[in-house]
């Protein structure tokens, strides 16, 4: 049966004085697919860590289903190997002088399961993951993708109570990378097995994710959905570090005339002397100079990306925002541009409003 | 690292001029360092004679024989043969013993923390450097007191205890080498912290314990000041002591003790050629393999 993940109040402050995570808690249901991301240095990796033991917090506590697993107030802390959780780590760390049916087996072997039975689990899970057919080579000869899939193998085999995977497409090549994805996320589905995985990439977390828990520099910035963290980011940094094309963002002084021509309410910006104004390049369109729109400028660059283009429009006062391209203009043309949707933070970067236009 | 050196290459022997200097000094420290030893295989392979009248170089006349050899070997007096028998009853687990213990010292050293394990490990830095002759008047007492004088157990200890400190800094270095990730990686596994060395570390580290096995045996082969402090019945004496006994009372036989000392080589020597493959590996590190 699967088992949630309690973290609360975890950080992890490295000696002298490097804070790695500040305070985060969370609860992670049974079974879901759980993803953090953040860019590097965020402390995604040290929260995972923690979660398997290989690392101490400095304050907080984690349980795994109702048992905690560490808590540094109570002095309670459990061994890795006690917590029953597989992981999958960034380089796979597939022992070299094993084969891949030794590798698997590994786990099994230190509980000292009968080799008959240690046979058929690892058979088992050989042939769910496809790669029953490897199981006498050794790491080195086998691919990226491959190899993979045995680590993953031996994080299952013993049938953990959560899978931690750490970073684990960023070794693949970006075609294989695709198929790992949906590989990973079909498999989790179907075992239920609660699955926390750390990436950067913020394809990877929506490709796969339940949740997400969006971190930086130790801090959580927001935990939801993926649409969520799409449609409304609690702050410049989700708006900025989510979405592709990066979104448009710039800190505008309330006076300025980008400002004022999108009409942002005077409820909103009471009390700022600036504004970040942040605009989705794919919500916002350039259309020919006659059409009705907020904005006029002219395009500086056309980009082709995959059957859309985007073009960068410069409006002026030294802002240009990427928009979808939905004319045919060329560089240099003037073109007018109609947004459709308007993300407004305060100064200090939490998310004021959303206007939909 | 690799590609570094392989970058600094062609700086190093680019212009012809660099190759001839580089040539001439290494071969004329090539020749220098293998003259001596082509000198005794020389005379070892002729009659004592020959050797006297026209010198070990002289191409003519050549007369091989391996007389000296067997005389070396079962002399009555001084039985080469019981020598060897001796060196190995000596340096085999004056190997095994030190490898095993370091290994564990070094994995602790390398892995774990405890409160003052930088001032251990310079203090057995700081030992590695004390010589021989300071320490042997207290290593013989103390044996004397144990009643381990003369006998196999005795030198055994010594070798192990002197080699222990080099060893545990070899592969302190070595451990330090390999991936973290497999270690952790095992003991989510649900490997224990001594299952984690045995079944993930030592097979990784194979090369370099190979390594420094053979640098302890040949160590411990070579070895002549502690066998004769510390081994005086001639049953017991190893190899390096019987050969200077070879020379004889009254008129240095060259021939003999030369045949003996290319005996008393070979041993080292093929350890060095059997293992010369991971021995390599273990200088280079695992972690310079790709």
């Amino acid at each position: 049966m699967a088992k949630g993940v309690r973290i609360a109040g975890v950080w992890k402050v490295f000696p002298p004085n490097v804070v790695a995570l500040k305070d985060i808690s969370v609860e992670i249901r049974p079974g879901e697919f759980f993803v953090i991301l953040g860019p590097s240095g965020s402390g995604k990796t040290t929260l995972l860590r923690i979660i398997a033991g290989l690392e101490i917090p400095t304050r907080g506590s984690v349980a795994i289903g109702d048992r905690e697993v560490v808590n540094v107030e109570k002095g309670v802390f459990v061994e890795p190997r006690d917590r029953n959780v597989g992981m999958v780590f960034q380089n796979w760390a597939l022992y070299p002088h094993m084969t891949a049916y030794d590798n698997i087996a590994f786990p099994l072997r230190l509980k000292r399961m009968p080799e008959e039975e240690i046979k058929k689990r690892v058979t088992e899970v050989a042939e769910a993951l496809g790669i029953a057919e490897l199981l006498d080579r050794k790491p080195g000869h086998m691919s990226g993708g491959q190899q993979q899939r045995v680590a993953v193998a031996r994080a299952l085999v013993k049938q953990p109570d959560v899978l931690l995977l750490d970073e684990p497409f960023s070794n693949l090549d970006a075609r294989i990378r695709v198929t790992a994805r949906e590989f990973v996320k079909e498999l989790q589905k179907k075992l239920g097995i609660t699955t926390i995985l750390v990436t950067h990439d913020q394809a990877d977390a929506f490709a796969v994710g339940d949740r997400i828990m969006v971190l930086r520099r130790g801090e959580t910035q927001q935990i939801g959905v993926p649409e969520e963290l799409y449609s409304s980011p609690a702050n410049v940094f989700i708006a900025n570090f989510i979405g592709d094309p990066p979104t448009n963002i710039y800190k505008l002084p309330t006076s300025h005339r980008l400002v004022k021509s999108l009409g942002i309410p005077q409820g909103v910006e009471e009390g700022y002397g600036e504004l970040y104004i942040g605009i989705r390049p794919d919500e916002a369109a350039a259309l020919k100079p006659g059409d009705e729109g907020h904005l006029e400028g002219r395009v500086v660059l056309v980009e082709y990306v995959g059957s859309r283009r985007y073009a960068k429009v410069d409006v002026g006062d030294g802002v240009s925002l990427k928009v979808l391209l939905e004319c045919d203009a060329n560089t240099g043309d003037p073109v007018r541009v109609r947004v459709q949707k308007v993300h407004v933070f305060a100064p200090s970067g939490e998310r004021l409003a959303t206007l939909t236009y | 690292m690799r590609r570094a050196l392989r970058s600094g290459r062609p700086g190093l022997i680019g212009s012809p001029f660099k190759i001839l200097v580089l040539n001439v000094v290494a071969w004329a420290v090539g020749v220098l360092w293998i003259t001596p030893f082509i000198g005794i295989f020389m005379t070892s392979i002729r009659p004592f004679r020959e050797v006297v009248l026209h010198g070990w170089w002289s191409p003519v006349p050549f007369t091989p024989t391996l007389k000296n050899y067997v005389d070396a070997l079962f002399n009555p007096m001084f039985s080469l043969s019981r020598g060897i028998i001796n060196s190995f009853i000596i340096a085999v687990p004056s190997t095994l013993i030190p490898v095993g213990i370091a290994a564990l010292t070094a994995y602790g050293f390398a892995r774990f923390s405890l409160p003052v394990k930088r001032y251990l490990f310079v203090t057995i830095l700081f030992l590695m450097a004390v010589p021989q002759q300071m320490m042997i008047i207290p290593i013989f007492f103390l044996l004397k007191d144990l009643h381990l004088l003369n006998t196999y157990l005795g030198l055994i200890l010594v070798h192990s205890s002197w080699g222990i400190p080099w060893i545990t800094f070899f592969l302190k270095n070595y451990f330090s080498l390999l991936p973290v990730e497999l270690e952790e990686a095992a003991r989510v596994d649900g490997a224990t912290d001594f299952q984690v060395f045995r079944k993930v570390v030592l097979p990784l580290a194979l090369p370099g314990l190979i390594s420094a096995s053979v640098l302890q045996f040949a160590w411990v082969w070579n070895d002549f000041f502690f066998a004769l402090m510390l081994i005086f019945d001639p049953d017991k004496m190893v190899v390096t002591q019987m050969l200077p006994r070879l020379k004889g009372q009254y008129q240095v036989d060259w021939g003999l003790l030369s045949s003996g000392s290319v005996i008393a080589m070979l041993a080292p020597l093929l350890i060095y050629a059997l293992f010369n493959r991971y021995y390599m590996r273990g200088f280079r590190g695992w972690a310079m393999k790709g």
